[in-house]
């Protein structure tokens, strides 16, 4: 894992979420599934996927005939792999030849707090306008497409920041120290 | 005036041709040289007053650079009176089965007229949601929406650009079935587009209490002097810390104008004006009364009439 960066204000957005993909390499029969494991729902009606859940990490899995599955719900990059490989020997369990192949973090989802007020009409009016989508009326937030790193901040009044679409951890810290020196500009 | 031989100066002289009787007349002498001169520019008089069918000057309606062919048409009429001759009935009938290029376009731009008229917008903007409309028509990621909620955020974009904001709420009250989400997601998809196109010269300011307020008060009758008030009152407001809708800041600031006035406004008949619900009219009014008497302008409620404001 990457070493922490410091922001001179000190604060480190911290992670909410990780969603991670993973390929078992194998035909699944789901409803064999379903029938012979306790923590799993399954209505091909609405989805056409296992739905996993294990307790620690506390995580869910969707799982797909094809063998792909998606894990979900994970605080740290660790925990989504030590989770998918938990699900991945429970098919094993199930008697399908369930191996772990390509294991990749598709998106990181943090959150953090500036401590100051933002006047986000301001901040939407100046040449940042071109990357920021801000509407009351549909939606509270500024929504703040960075190009590079690329990735999608919600940039709240409170001054609450959501950022999501990294792939990687040194993404979203890159990311908050480039915005929060815009941010220390449009203070309340 | 021209320079023609007149027989009485027997030498050319300058010569006035006079529009209104037709006459060439000589400026020496005059002497009329010609009389009855026909005149070959247009017609005068257009007999479009006097006629109220048929104008036989005019030949179709004004042209539209946004269609195909500028709106050129000929069509095929069935004959008055006559009928039962196999062709001529058949003829506007086959012609009408032809394909037309433009037939989406036209049937877009009747439903933007339309839901422009209820509105009571102005030409300006209905043109320019037509420009916009046609920009963005017939792309294959808008074949699946609903189009309605595209015709609607055509609208709602066109307003915006003409700096006469309408709230997604009153454009959602003409366009039939769509839903705000709808019209907010059609609307992102559409500057996405336009920006693509034009290379990043949108420019959609964001919207802002003050735009709405002088037609939110129109709609509730309220006097001169209360709508002032509210004016300034909102323009106070934009400093203050609130975080609501400027649609809701808007709704409450004149819930308390009214209040403090003699004519006052019951909640439900502001919710309705405005498109804010009551429960959140009631929310914002609960936010802003701490700060009523800084927003307020002073000279019209006095510091006694707002204690007189209900607390909520």
């Amino acid at each position: 894992m990457a070493a922490r960066r410091n922001n001179p204000s000190g604060i480190v957005p911290t992670i909410q979420n990780i969603v991670s993909t993973v390929d078992l390499d194998c035909v699944l029969d789901l409803k064999h599934i379903t029938l012979h494991s306790r923590n799993s729902e399954f209505f091909p009606k609405r989805f056409s996927a296992v739905i996993m859940r294990i307790k620690d990490p506390k995580t869910t899995a969707l799982i797909f005939a094809s063998g792909k599955m998606v894990c979900t719900g994970a605080k740290t990059e660790a925990q989504s792999k030590l989770a998918a490989r938990k699900f991945a020997r429970i098919i094993q369990k199930l008697g399908f030849p369930a191996k772990f192949r390509d294991f990749r973090i598709q998106n990181i989802v943090a959150s953090c707090d500036v401590q100051f007020t933002i006047r986000l009409e301001k901040f939407a009016c100046t040449s940042y306008g071109a990357f920021s989508t801000y509407e009351p009326e549909l939606f509270p937030g500024l929504i703040y497409r960075m190009k590079k790193p690329k990735l999608v901040l919600l940039i709240f009044v409170s001054g609450k920041v959501v950022i999501t679409g990294a792939k990687k951890r040194d993404d979203f810290y890159t990311a908050f120290d480039n915005i929060y020196s815009v941010l220390a500009e449009f203070k309340k | 005036m021209a320079d023609t031989y007149c027989p009485d100066c027997k030498r050319p002289t300058e010569v006035v041709f006079d529009h209104s009787a037709g006459d060439t007349v000589c400026s020496e002498c005059g002497l009329v040289l010609e009389a009855h001169s026909i005149d070959e520019t247009s017609e005068w008089r257009t007999f479009a007053n006097e006629s109220t069918d048929n104008d036989p000057v005019r030949v179709g309606g004004p042209s539209n650079p946004l269609l195909a062919d500028g709106g050129l048409s000929t069509v095929i009429s069935k004959p008055t009176g006559a009928s039962g001759d196999f062709l001529t009935t058949s003829l506007g009938r086959w012609q009408n089965r032809g394909s037309n290029p433009d037939r989406s376009l036209i049937q877009a731009f009747k439903t933007i007229a339309t839901m422009s008229d209820r509105l009571g917008l102005v030409a300006t903007i209905k043109d320019r949601a037509n420009e916009i409309y046609k920009k963005v028509e017939d792309q294959k990621p808008l074949r699946g929406r609903n189009q309605d909620a595209i015709l609607a955020a055509c609208l709602y974009i066109a307003c915006r650009q003409e700096d006469k904001p309408r709230t997604v709420k009153e454009i959602c009250s003409v366009a039939n079935g769509a839903t705000k989400k709808e019209i907010g997601r059609a609307k992102e998809y559409i500057v996405k587009q336009l920006e693509v196109e034009l290379g990043q010269s949108m420019e959609m300011g964001t919207i802002h209490a003050g735009d709405f307020l002088r037609r939110f008060c129109s709609h509730l009758g309220m006097n001169n002097q209360a709508v002032k008030a509210a004016q300034e009152a909102v323009q106070k407001s934009e400093e203050l810390d609130i975080r609501r809708s400027p649609i809701s800041i808007a709704a409450a600031i004149i819930y308390i104008i009214t209040q403090l006035s003699e004519d006052k406004k019951l909640l439900k008949d502001i919710s309705l004006s405005t498109g804010v619900a009551e429960g959140t009219i009631r929310n914002s009014y609960k936010d802003l009364y701490p700060y009523a008497a800084r927003i307020i302008p002073s000279w019209y409620a006095k510091e006694d009439d707002l204690k007189n404001l209900c607390s909520p």
